[in-house]
């Protein structure tokens, strides 16, 4: 294990844990309910801990990614409808991301969000083309801790640290009314999406594969899904708790985006509110370009094509269409001019749906002694795993009531 | 797993990936060819690669749907080419050699091969 790479590792995916929809829902969760939610960004984390770390150590010791998997535990009809369902979730999210970079730097510069929109997708587009792997995912990664900013501005505005402390313990707030109660419901169930997105596996499982993992390299994956998700997810609960602190007493709503850069601009002035808005910029850049490439893998891997970002682009031929065609997809989702926020919501909602189906074959495969031999999950691997399985299929089914009774957490 | 061993089909080797000798991805196992007869074991002859091989497998709409957009080509590989089974199967072949190529060839050809670092 080289302590410089790892140190990189757990850098870049705490700089790339916070994409637009966290940054969204937990400035909104905190505005609205305070730190009662704080405990299911907490819950969500280790969720999300647990299947990276699965889908990591799979890639190292069966040497599949998440996708191959999924069509040979599902079949060729259910691995369909969810390749299927799969692709529209991580493209409205890749669109919700480009709207959303386009947004931020609309903010810094002024310029038209349109144009913004066509040229981040344009930069993508080379980047990705250019840069080697491991570049394109630190790059981002590591500019994306500009983010730290929100949790230096949380210690300068000497919040309650009592009151953050027992957000983490499950709670719902006494006093709701039941529309309140809903609200609270479908904020917990988004946050889980959110913080559980199943493009984030798929693309650090295909990563694991293309940096040629094997048994050796178990303890990389454990510390990087470990404290990587756990320190990043600790970036957005200072979002949250920054809200709780700020926004929500004198009842603003961050509606936009943009809201939460103010969280730093509060202590920090001007320089706090630049260092947010480009801590914002890249982790939401980078998660344009994981979405993207998670919707690219998936597909190649349910089809058997040639794959990976370490090849140079005219090696894996199908692959490389494949992300193009995808971006210009999804820009033009943008470009069709639908507010990003409810490419926020309906990212969130696609994505909830499609998590039962994508970690219930990791579960499966990550388990099977056969294919991982002594590697296989252990009973406290297996427990949190189905717990978490049957947390995130309860969630998929109250998603779409709750998102139609409340209007997207809107009423 | 060698290839002449006793195999489950579902769980063993349908929808697994293809890698060939020189490590490339090159399909998935869609459906199988199996010769046998009345009061005889069943042999594996071989494996079936391509979009047409879904058929059977698919609704007839969606097999439509799959038609239109991928062709109906099927590549068959003999279970002679196949070298081991596991969580993927080992091919003794190149993908080229195999026919199994073609698909990957054409979208190549699209590609401008410059530019990358």
């Amino acid at each position: 294990m080289n302590p410089l790479e790892l140190t990189l590792g757990i850098m870049t995916a705490v700089g790339g844990f916070v994409d637009i929809s966290e940054l969204v829902f937990a400035a909104k969760a905190g505005s609205q309910f305070g730190y009662a939610l704080i405990w299911v960004f907490a819950l969500a984390t280790v969720g999300i801990i647990v299947f990276s770390e699965m889908s990591g150590r799979v890639a190292a010791v069966a040497k599949q990614p998440v996708f191959n998997l999924m069509r040979h535990r599902l079949g060729l009809k259910l691995g369909l409808i969810t390749l299927a369902a799969s692709i529209a979730s991580n493209l409205i999210t890749c669109a919700a991301e480009i709207g959303g970079v386009s947004l931020i730097l609309n903010y810094l510069t002024g310029a038209s969000y349109m144009l913004m929109a066509v040229a981040m997708t344009a930069v993508f587009v080379i980047s990705i083309w250019v840069l080697p792997f491991q570049w394109i995912e630190r790059v981002y990664g590591l500019l994306g801790l500009f983010m730290i900013v929100f949790a230096a501005a949380l210690v300068a505005i000497h919040p309650p640290w009592n009151q953050i402390a027992g957000g983490f313990v499950p709670q719902v707030p006494a006093g709701l009314t039941t529309k309140e109660l809903l609200t609270f419901s479908y904020f917990a169930v988004a946050i889980i999406s959110a913080v559980m997105f199943p493009y984030e596996v798929y693309f650090y499982s295909s990563g694991g594969i293309e940096e040629g993992w094997g048994p050796k390299d178990m303890l990389t994956n454990r510390l990087t899904s470990i404290l990587g998700m756990a320190l990043g997810s600790l970036l957005a609960i200072s979002i949250l708790a920054n809200s709780a602190q700020l926004f929500g007493p004198a009842a603003v709503d961050p509606e936009i985006p943009g809201t939460a850069a103010l969280e730093a601009a509060i202590p920090f002035g001007k320089t706090g509110l630049v260092l947010a808005l480009l801590g914002m910029l890249f982790a939401v850049a980078g998660a344009a370009v994981e979405t993207c490439m998670a919707n690219a893998y998936s597909i190649s891997q349910f089809f058997g094509w040639i794959w990976g970002r370490r090849k140079k682009p005219w090696e894996a031929p199908r692959f490389t269409i494949a992300w193009i065609l995808l971006f210009l997809i999804a820009l033009s989702i943008v470009l069709t001019g639908v507010d990003v926020m409810m490419l926020v919501e309906f990212a969130v909602l696609f994505s909830i749906l499609v998590l039962p189906l994508t970690y219930l074959p990791l579960l499966l495969l990550a388990g099977d002694r056969k294919y991982m031999r002594e590697y296989a999950n252990g009973p406290v691997a297996n427990a949190f795993g189905w717990s978490y399985f049957a947390i995130i299929t309860a969630a998929a089914i109250a998603a779409v009531p709750l998102f139609i009774v409340t209007s997207g957490g809107n009423a | 797993m060698r290839p002449d061993s006793a195999i489950k089909l579902v769980s063993e080797l349908l929808d697994l990936p293809l890698l060939d000798t020189e490590g490339k991805y090159c399909g998935i196992v869609d459906d199988v060819e199996l010769r046998g007869q009345p009061g005889r074991d069943l042999e594996l002859k071989a494996l079936l690669v391509g979009p047409g091989a879904y058929q059977g497998r698919l609704p007839a709409w969606v097999m439509g749907l799959v038609k239109t957009i991928a062709g109906d080509r099927i590549t068959r590989v003999s279970m002679d080419d196949v070298e081991t089974i596991s969580s993927v199967v080992h091919l003794k072949r190149t993908a080229g050699e195999l026919g199994l190529h073609q698909s990957e060839a054409a979208a190549g050809r699209w590609i401008p091969h410059r530019g990358a670092i």
